[in-house]
């Protein structure tokens, strides 16, 4: 057999290496170059060193995080937030995806997916303006209908306990939209010879659903799920900054990692512990997705990530 | 076995050109270091020339905010009278207001040509001074080349501007208080025939009258949303009723005003504090604030102009400006100016607050202190670049007194504050009330030994960071009366405080706060 060289290879294939050399590029300019600036974790950051000149000082950058009391309340909240997103947004998702497949006027279809998308669109920042104007105590909407009814007013904004549930339901009014066209694509690519004959079978609509379009949809769920997973100990800073602010009366049942850090370090200016602080997120999300891709290799080794 | 082989060269092609990649911008931002490092002040000042043989010189000159639209027409216009006075022209460059605050620091590390630049307290007087960033400016120098300014700035200026006893900047010289007044409706405390509203008790009962009978109408119009780490009212009900002041506002130390030995204490840990939170609670339950205040994050002025607040804390000089307006905008509206602490110290800006400071490489060291001299007292070339020309930017009135001009728009908004005088004008539509209250103040103003302190927070970073954050969450609701149990929420910050490293802070900040009286003595 003739040994062919890296070079000769090289040669070889040269038109399609030239088609994926865009793709390396982004991930090397955007991924791995900045990826460097970890050592920032271990610096104490100076304007005239700049990240390779400053001096290093071991752990202390950490130091801020671990001591100050709220580690554990923040990654825990972090971690359970992000699970409940994952879990209710795909099932919304999955579930709005096939209603929308079955239903059959193509009209009522794109009204209601045009609807469901739009409110991926509106940013963060309007999202909390408008919810400040539904939930406020004194002319918040939610409130005026509850005192025209004779009800009592509901202090949302003062009461921690409300607040998981609200920010699951607004994840997912935004989330959904978005999610379910994704899904759809992929319940479109499936076979309709298999629908056909499903039906000439006997089957009604709910064994469809069971029996053809969920089973093939698993690839899809899992590399999706697991793509989420890697990012469980990210918080959306926008969406739980722009909701709570810095309503201290809320923290204990909203604060997420990212917004702890961004509060505790917009004072002092401290690009080190900023760094260490989101370092600590990509290990644990790193060593998260490590253990789920593990997870469903051991269940199913063609689903696996890598 | 092939393939492997194909793999390990791969790697080495990506590593390889990563590392070169990642090297290159090493190298750069480790010259910048060392050419920080090289700014040594030791850069001669003997090239002096007597006035009679000025050389020609050409100075660059640093002022933070935007360029403004008529920049062209009125430097040339100074660069003229200069030229004229001590043969020099200036060229200026503008960093915006968006990001200053990353530019100007650049700008030294990068040692970047300029002569003259803008600082202050607030923009990186002390981090640029001790990086060796200025030029140092002895008693010497300012009497030989800046003898106007050298008369004219008292004594106490030239001393707030000192750091360990060595001054880098020719700071401004124009009185400026940090006391905070509040704004009120004057129509409505008539219509409910209320008292003069002039204490914390009188306010009280105005902002509560109010909140209870004028319907969609707040008491204090506060907007908590924001990050302070403070109740809107603690500058008046606790630093300036108590004759205290906080070290800084990102943690809960003060000192007495009139403590020779500067010995500070935290603030919530104090009886005065513990009444005020009774105070706040009462306004509170009376819905004088929003239940939802700590969410909100509106423009408090908009509110009290859309007559949904009542009243408004601020700087004297901001609600003076503000009741122009409003006498404009409103006419059905009555609004004045009340100050709840009458009686007691009243304290200035220390003089850090604006001022130039002379770049520690620059060639031009004398020239450029003959340019701050003649911006700061030359009454032409002060008009010209604090107003713009006059008839158009602004049209004078009298000595000391001016209306805006038709292009008043055109040439503002950037910091040549740097050289505010006594030469400065006030606006002829100033209200009487606060110039009124500005000029009992100034009988009253006093001067504290710790004026001039700045807190070093490097060694305690990280304690200062969690501090922040327990402030946020339990200081914060609680001044605004949300948490029912007083004595419980209380207990609950001050254990948080002190589990986030308190003590550790204070007694850094009382050994820098002992050497600095030591030093300053």
């Amino acid at each position: 057999m003739k040994r062919s060289g890296f070079w000769s290879d090289l040669v070889k294939y040269r038109t399609l290496l030239l088609m994926l050399l865009p793709a390396v590029l982004f991930f090397i300019v955007f991924a791995y170059i900045p990826m460097t600036g970890v050592v920032l974790a271990f610096k104490q950051y100076t304007y005239d060193g700049g990240i390779f000149g400053s001096p290093w000082n071991g752990l202390d950058n950490f130091r801020f995080f671990f001591e100050s009391g709220q580690a554990w309340q923040v990654t825990r909240n972090t971690a359970l937030y992000n699970i409940a997103f994952i879990i209710v947004n795909n099932v919304l998702q999955i579930a709005v995806a096939i209603l929308l497949f079955e239903v059959a006027n193509k009209w009522f279809r794109k009204i209601f997916q045009t609807m469901l998308f739009l409110p991926y669109f509106i940013s963060w920042v309007v999202v909390g303006a408008i919810a400040y104007n539904l939930f406020s105590y004194d002319f918040g909407m939610i409130n005026v209908v509850l005192t025209t009814f004779g009800m009592d007013k509901i202090d949302i904004y003062n009461t921690a306990e409300y607040w998981p549930v609200l920010l699951v339901i607004v994840s997912a009014w935004k989330a959904v939209g978005y999610g379910s066209i994704m899904y759809l694509a992929a319940i479109t690519g499936i076979d309709t010879e298999m629908y056909e004959a499903a039906e000439i079978d006997g089957a009604n609509v709910f064994q469809r659903i069971f029996k053809i379009t969920l089973p093939n949809l698993y690839p899809t769920i899992i590399i999706l799920v697991l793509l989420a997973i890697g990012n469980i100990f990210r918080g959306d800073f926008g969406m739980f900054y722009n909701m709570v602010g810095n309503n201290g009366l809320l923290f204990a049942n909203t604060d997420v990692i990212d917004t702890f850090v961004f509060r505790a370090l917009t004072s002092s200016n401290d690009i080190g512990m900023s760094s260490a602080a989101g370092f600590y997120q990509s290990v644990l999300g790193f060593v998260t997705i490590l253990f789920a891709n593990y997870a469903v290799r051991k269940y199913d080794k063609d689903r696996a990530l890598f | 076995m092939k393939t492997n082989k194909r793999k390990g060269i791969l790697m080495l092609v990506l590593i390889l050109m990563v590392s070169l990649l990642i090297s290159a911008c090493g190298g750069n931002s480790g010259g910048n270091g060392e050419a920080v490092q090289s700014n040594s002040p030791a850069n001669d000042a003997k090239k002096t020339t007597s006035d009679n043989t000025l050389e020609e010189a050409t100075l660059k000159m640093v002022l933070i905010g935007s360029k403004p639209t008529d920049y062209d027409e009125i430097f040339s216009e100074m660069n003229k009278l200069l030229k004229e006075k001590i043969n020099t022209t200036i060229e200026t460059e503008f960093l915006d207001w968006s990001d200053w605050s990353s530019k100007y620091p650049l700008k030294f590390a990068a040692n970047d040509d300029f002569d003259l630049v803008f600082t202050a307290n607030w923009a990186f007087y002390h981090n640029q001074a001790s990086n060796g960033g200025f030029y140092e400016l002895t008693d010497e120098l300012l009497q030989t080349y800046t003898p106007m300014t050298w008369k004219a700035t008292p004594k106490v200026s030239w001393d707030q501007a000192k750091i360990k006893g060595k001054l880098y900047m020719i700071p401004n010289n124009n009185q400026e208080f940090t006391d905070k007044v509040l704004m009120i409706r004057e129509d409505l405390r008539k219509k409910y025939n209320l008292e003069l509203v002039n204490s914390p008790e009188t306010f009280a009962v105005y902002a509560k009258t109010i909140a209870r009978n004028e319907k969609g109408m707040s008491g204090f119009a506060a907007a908590a949303g924001g990050g302070y780490k403070w109740h809107e009212l603690d500058n008046v009900l606790l630093e300036q009723q108590n004759e205290w002041r906080l070290v800084d506002p990102n943690m809960p130390f003060a000192f007495k005003l009139d403590d020779p030995k500067g010995t500070v204490f935290n603030v919530y840990d104090t009886p005065e504090f513990e009444k005020l939170l009774v105070y706040y609670k009462d306004l509170a339950d009376n819905g004088v604030w929003s239940k939802n205040v700590v969410n909100s994050k509106n423009d408090v002025w908009q509110d009290m102009k859309a007559k949904k607040a009542a009243s408004l804390k601020g700087n004297l000089g901001t609600l003076g400006f503000q009741i122009v307006e409003a006498r404009r905008d409103l006419p059905d509206v009555e609004m004045t100016i009340a100050d709840l602490t009458p009686n007691q110290k009243k304290t200035a800006a220390i003089s850090t607050q604006n001022g130039m400071a002379i770049h520690a490489t620059s060639k031009q060291v004398e020239r450029s202190l003959m340019v701050i001299d003649l911006l700061q007292n030359d009454k032409q070339i002060h008009d010209l670049t604090m107003y713009g020309i006059e008839g158009k930017h602004y049209l004078s009135l009298g000595d000391d007194k001016y209306n805006p001009g038709p292009s008043r728009d055109k040439y503002t908004g950037f910091s040549n504050w740097g050289w505010n005088s006594d030469l400065n004008r006030t606006e002829a539509s100033y209200p009487k009330e606060a110039s009124d209250i500005e000029s009992t103040w100034n009988d009253k103003t006093y001067h504290y030994p710790l004026e001039s302190f700045v807190f070093d927070d490097k060694n305690v970073r990280n304690e200062l960071a969690s501090i922040g954050n327990v402030m946020l969450r339990f200081g914060v609701p609680l001044e605004y009366g949300l948490i029912p149990d007083l004595d419980k929420g209380r207990d609950e910050l001050i254990n948080q405080l002190n589990v986030a490293g308190l003590d550790k802070i204070q007694s850094e900040l009382q050994s820098q706060v002992d050497a600095f009286l030591t030093n300053n003595k």
